[in-house]
């Protein structure tokens, strides 16, 4: 397991964590929700990686002060969480559960999370206003909840932790659901917010999405840190894992008969129809260096070579399945 | 880092910790949507129809068999069957949801995401519901009376329905206090209500010894037998109805001597509500709440 942090982006060392979790296990009964959790996430965004039941909801619950830890400290903006209301001026949650006051219109439902919030009509009003607008549900806002879509209804959720303009925002699996363009209007929410200079933790298990949101994860699997840190520099930790390279090439048999003599290449698959080669190997960036002089001297045409594995999914399930 | 996130997000925050200032705002909105959730739901059609039996019974009685006081239906329908069923299963339906409805329908979440400690949306939900109960007790009491009274009014009656309002306003904030606190000590708080409401209010009220002491209802009966009269006119000369049934030996103390006095019997009712709210106020703000999600099934 590579539960130790990775050093932090440079520049970004001296800078204040909004949420530490020092040694934080949560049980439910028997069953272990976090695993001596110790983290420290610095402002920006933070993608939260883990399969269904890594412990994503607990750890953003407990960030969120609704349950309090079987184990250890957690606290958020320096603050300790528990029991801490007027902490909750500053962040907002999206939670995951698909749940409202189905009988509220959506403009309703904001309004009154901003005046739970402790805002007075007028500024609750204007509040609403903004948010609304700022997720795109201005059109739909005198419809009843219970007739949303799955995607405004995502939206109007990302609303209401936005309605009180706090500092940090919890968004847990916001994308869960939607469709493709719902999706898409999300993520562009969320990265603007971070363009206002919002801090944003993201639970997710659907990966693509949050690679483009966040180069900066952490992954959690089975309630246990799996790894945190930058994309790349988790990819540079699995280094010693097979990576998976393709070929594309018109000979690839002939191809595959020389890369199969190189030590450091531990298998190789022809692609259906002949239309290449996929290799396995571990030492990527020597595979890499020796590829064009193959290439050169034996007059096999490479008309393409792309890692088949260069991206979070794989990151991930090499990580989860090690 | 993306080139978005700079650390510069946080020029709001906190710093050390605040003491905690309980917005009126918020505690006035979240009493609000309580009332609201209370008239979205399904409760209020039940307790129609259950506040709703005594008003059509009494009518029933009246055209049924005219010669029957209309003190006596009065006696059966206002001072037996609403206060020792209907006011407590009111009670028990609506508190029991205080924080359970929030619960079960998972918008929980949203009030403790708030700047509101866990006693203030307690104490918030519990006045919403107190009201809400009321509201409906004193309205289908006053209905009960239009029925069994009607057209044969007067002051007198309008005042005994205004005392029997009030009488059974104050049995469903205890029985509401009781039964909100309950609900914060099991899951299972329509069964152990139901089990409490037979046993300790069905039963023990009706004992004439000391034990009747803890009962809700013990204490209503004295107040109604203090501030109302219950002498039924029969072939036989007139009868306490009430003495009868609640087990008070006027024939040896006349004046209840023996039984509390109409304060006691206030403090004992009032300062009981109070002291189950607050205990369970205590209680909530230490309790954390387990919202369902995904994954913990």
């Amino acid at each position: 397991m590579h539960s130790q942090p990775l050093s932090q982006v440079p520049g970004q060392t001296q800078v204040t964590p909004i949420v530490a979790f020092h040694e934080v296990s949560k049980w439910y009964g028997n069953v272990i929700g976090l695993n001596k959790l110790t983290i420290r996430i610095l402002p920006g965004v933070t993608a939260l990686l883990g399969p269904n039941g890594a412990g994503k909801s607990t750890f953003l619950q407990l960030a969120t002060g609704q349950l309090f830890p079987s184990q250890g400290t957690v606290s958020v903006l320096g603050q300790s969480v528990w029991n801490n209301p007027s902490l909750n001026r500053f962040i907002g949650l999206c939670p995951e559960q698909d749940a409202f006051y189905e009988w509220m219109t959506g403009r309703d439902f904001l309004n009154t999370c901003a005046r739970l919030g402790g805002m007075n009509r007028a500024e609750a009003r204007d509040a609403t206003s903004r948010t609304l607008q700022a997720v795109g549900m201005t059109r739909h806002q005198h419809r009843p909840i219970r007739g949303y879509s799955k995607g405004m209804r995502q939206r109007t959720k990302v609303a209401q932790a936005l309605v009180h303009d706090p500092d940090v925002l919890f968004l847990d699996e916001p994308m869960a659901g939607t469709d493709p363009v719902a999706r898409r209007d999300l993520m562009d929410i969320i990265q603007r917010l971070a363009g206002e200079g919002k801090s944003v933790v993201v639970s997710s298990h659907v990966l693509h999405e949050v690679q483009s949101l966040t180069p900066n994860i952490i992954l959690l699997n089975h309630g246990r840190l799996l790894a945190e840190g930058h994309f790349r520099q988790i990819r540079d930790l699995i280094d010693t894992h097979p990576h998976h390279i393709v070929l594309i090439c018109d000979h690839c048999r002939n191809l595959a008969t020389r890369l199969v003599a190189w030590e450091d290449v531990e298998g190789i698959k022809v692609l259906p129809g002949d239309k290449g080669l996929m290799v396995e190997t571990r030492s990527p960036d020597a595979f890499y260096a020796r590829l064009p002089q193959l290439s050169l001297e034996n007059g096999l045409l490479i008309n393409e070579v792309y890692s088949d594995d260069d991206n979070l999914e794989a990151v991930f399930r090499y990580l989860v399945n090690k | 880092m993306t080139p978005a996130s700079a650390p510069a997000a946080i020029s709001r925050s906190p710093g050390r910790r605040r003491t905690y200032r309980l917005s009126l705002s918020a505690f006035w909105t979240l009493y609000q949507l309580t009332l609201r959730g209370h008239q979205h739901g399904k409760r209020w059609i039940i307790m129609t129809a259950l506040m709703l039996l005594p008003a059509g019974l009494g009518l029933l009685v009246r055209h049924t068999a005219p010669n029957v006081p209309s003190v006596a239906i009065e006696f059966i329908f206002v001072f037996l069957l609403i206060p020792q069923a209907l006011l407590p299963l009111a009670a028990l339906i609506y508190a029991s949801g205080i924080i359970q409805d929030e619960l079960e329908e998972q918008t929980f979440t949203y009030l403790l995401i708030r700047p509101i400690s866990k006693s203030a949306i307690y104490a918030a939900k519990l006045l919403a519901t107190l009201t809400t109960t009321v509201v409906l007790t004193v309205l289908f009491t006053a209905l009960t009376y239009a029925a069994i009274y009607a057209g044969a009014g007067g002051n007198p009656v309008l005042s005994r329905c205004l005392k029997a309002c009030s009488i059974h306003a104050l049995a469903v904030v205890a029985y509401c206090s009781l039964f909100g606190l309950m609900s914060l000590l099991t899951r299972r708080v329509l069964i152990a209500g139901i089990i409490y409401i037979v046993i300790v209010e069905g039963l023990f009220a009706n004992l004439a010894f000391g034990i009747r002491l803890i009962t809700v209802i013990y204490y209503l009966r004295i107040i109604a037998y203090r501030t109302l009269p219950f002498i039924v006119p029969t072939p036989s000369g007139p009868t306490d109805f009430a003495a009868n049934a609640w087990q008070l030996d006027i024939s040896n103390d006349p004046k209840l001597l023996e039984h509390p006095q109409l304060p006691h019997c206030l403090i004992v009712l009032l300062g009981g509500s109070l002291a189950c709210s607050i205990l369970a106020m205590v209680l909530c703000s230490r309790r954390e709440f387990h919202v369902k999600t995904v994954e913990k099934g």
